[in-house]
């Protein structure tokens, strides 16, 4: 068995349920990819990991998630905090809102080893300087003793990613870690990412809407569209192999080296929200491919290769 | 300097040593310490053509663009509009110019004013210019105007909270092309917008630029991005030109620009960036070294880097600061 393995996970909130039976599995030493626009449920599925669904009134409505061999849908609050921050961690997408402004940074790092390592506080602010100067943070030493508002933005992401890493765990959710960072900045931070994965044998969740980070650094790929798998699988052959149309237009909105002018597309609509979903295929309203049996039938996900696609039009891939 | 040669009157807009200094006290009773945040950029923007400007924050890049528009005043240098410069010209005047000269902000959030529906907020630029249509063609307008960037007319009555993003900005282009403007300053237009939103409003402008002939200023981090939209590359750090790629394919000769290449993943796993880790990040801006303000993160920085600043001098159209050219 897989060391994290997600089996038809379903969440719901009040009546709605925004995401329905999503699967995946990562082992050590693996990156996987859960790319999708906003609103299509990848936020949601690492809060429903991390065991945080209640926070935002959400709850597990069926599947379930293994660690390592256990069940983590049905652990009471108690035992999951105990997991949290020390099995598993979650680096969020914007570090000032993970940052306490009114703590020494390295402070907000020495009391994760603090209190899932049981350290001392001296061996926890050593365990910190050195992670942070694993991070690449120039006088780590100087950097602890600062506040989140004397760092720059790639800075703090560094020292929220440190705090990630300070309870040792095996498995990271990295929630688009880059996303509100300059394009050198996040070039760094997926590359510490990577170099982490491979170095320490962890597992990452790389949540991104971006296919350039994804083709840049993950192993294994899963598309979702408004809280369904669209398609998953390795990357090389998502890429080369796209089957399902959002997974060819996701990818052909990053422009490509030599890129012709007027050839890129984008794709038309937005996603829509949370019980608006269309009838069938919930992408079929933004599809170029969609006929009848799209508005009518949910295609179910089919095993294609090495990964699985849900679409009624995905045996042909137009450029396989 | 680079583009000297060219007459300014030729070109739209027109930047001579354009240069921008900020003051603040690093604390209360602390001294005054002088940052520049644009510093003697020289360049001239053709009419209908598209010029990029990238950096990372902090480069300047849209303190440029406020410049141009005289958003902000300059510090020295001068920005001539079709050969008149902007800071000669009084209020009215000015106010005048304006509707020729439009920009698009990053944030839609925080662009619209969220007690504006649609048509308010598309009507605001007609009547702050005293071009406020008859209430007979009020409809027809802004109709139109929703039209040509492509929101449903059903949305006129919508507020911002009720758009999504992508809707917002082009609620903000359409605002923006009010005027019929020739210059249109685009400040980073799509980057608080997911990638699939962000190609439609790139596909929105490029077909914009096309039926109505603008001229594009663009300004962005996203070095594939530009390379795909513009036809001219200007690359800033720390307030500095350092480099004007001719067309989007020039091979980059500075090595700020070849990080910066470098940094942007395409999406191709057989292509895979490799990642040089950068022991530092921006120098502080307050105090820039002596020599060249990229040396202390530059691979192939000499002593010769760390004295002595590269000025910008240009082969052709392709100007370049740096001692030590990427071949």
């Amino acid at each position: 068995m897989a060391f994290l393995d997600v089996h038809d996970l379903s969440v719901g909130i009040g009546t709605l349920q925004p995401l329905d039976r999503i699967s995946f599995a990562l082992d050590k030493g693996q990156i996987l990819g859960l790319v999708g626009e906003s609103g299509s449920g990848k936020s949601l599925t690492a809060m429903g990991l991390m065991g945080l669904l209640p926070l935002i009134g959400g709850r597990v409505t069926g599947g379930s998630i293994r660690l390592d061999g256990s069940e983590l849908t049905d652990l009471a609050e108690p035992a999951y905090r105990a997991l949290r921050g020390r099995r598993m961690a979650l680096i969020s997408q914007n570090p000032m809102t993970s940052l306490d402004p009114m703590v020494r940074v390295g402070e907000q790092v020495d009391q994760v080893s603090r209190m899932h390592l049981g350290l001392s506080g001296a061996a926890a602010r050593s365990r910190s300087i050195d992670l942070l100067t694993q991070l690449r943070i120039p006088e780590a030493a100087t950097v602890h003793r600062q506040y989140p508002h004397q760092m720059s933005g790639g800075m703090k992401q560094r020292v929220v990613i440190a705090m990630a890493l300070a309870g040792d765990p095996e498995l990271i959710i990295a929630d688009e870690p880059t996303t509100a960072l300059d394009v050198t900045i996040q070039a760094q931070i997926i590359q510490i990412l990577v170099d982490l994965v491979r170095s320490r044998g962890l597992a990452l969740v790389l949540i991104t809407h971006d296919m350039g980070v994804v083709a840049q650094a993950c192993d294994r790929v899963v598309v979702l569209y408004a809280g369904r798998v669209a398609e998953a699988n390795v990357v090389a052959d998502i890429f080369a192999r796209p089957a399902h149309p959002y997974t060819r237009s996701l990818i052909e909105c990053i422009p490509r080296d030599g890129q012709a002018p007027g050839s890129l597309k984008g794709i038309p609509g937005i996603v829509p929200s949370v019980g608006n979903y269309a009838a069938g295929c919930r992408f079929h309203p933004r599809c170029a491919l969609a006929q009848a049996v799209c508005q009518q039938q949910v295609p179910p996900l089919q095993t294609q290769g090495q990964g699985q696609v849900a679409c009624h039009f995905s045996a042909a891939p137009s450029d396989g | 300097m680079a583009d000297t040669h060219v007459d300014p009157s030729a070109s739209l807009v027109a930047l001579r040593s354009l240069t921008r200094r900020f003051t603040s006290r690093a604390s209360l009773f602390g001294r005054k310490r002088t940052l520049t945040a644009v510093s003697d950029v020289t360049l001239d923007i053709a009419r209908g053509t598209v010029t990029g400007v990238v950096g990372e924050s902090g480069c300047g890049k849209s303190t440029l663009a406020r410049l141009v528009l005289r958003l902000l005043e300059v510090s020295s240098g001068s920005v001539l509009f079709e050969g008149k410069d902007l800071a000669s010209l009084s209020g009215a005047a000015m106010r005048t110019l304006r509707r020729r000269m439009q920009m698009v902000f990053q944030d839609p959030y925080s662009s619209i004013d969220p007690r504006y529906s649609v048509r308010a907020a598309l009507l605001e630029p007609l009547q702050v210019q005293g071009l406020r249509p008859p209430p007979a063609e009020e409809r027809a307008r802004v109709e139109q105007l929703m039209a040509m960037v492509g929101l449903n007319p059903s949305l006129v009555d919508s507020y911002p909270h009720q758009l999504s993003g992508g809707q917002k900005q082009r609620v903000g282009i359409a605002r923006a092309l009010a005027l019929h403007p020739d210059l249109v300053v685009l400040d980073e237009p799509t980057a608080s917008l997911d990638v699939s939103i962000q190609a439609q409003t790139i596909a929105l402008l490029e077909q914009l630029r096309q039926d109505l002939g603008l001229t594009y200023l663009f300004i962005s981090h996203d070095l594939s991005l530009v390379r795909y939209f513009c036809d001219r590359i200007v690359v800033m750090y720390l307030g500095r030109v350092v480099e004007i790629l001719p067309t989007a394919h020039t091979p980059p000769r500075h090595p700020y620009t070849r990080a910066l290449m470098d940094s942007s993943f395409e999406p191709d796993p057989q292509r895979r960036r490799v990642v040089t880790l950068m022991q530092g990040e921006l120098p502080d801006a307050f105090e820039l070294p002596a020599g060249c303000a990229y040396a202390a993160r530059c691979p192939g920085a000499t002593a010769l880097c760390r004295q002595e600043r590269p000025e910008l001098s240009s082969d052709g159209a392709h100007a370049l600061a740096c001692h030590h050219p990427l071949m």
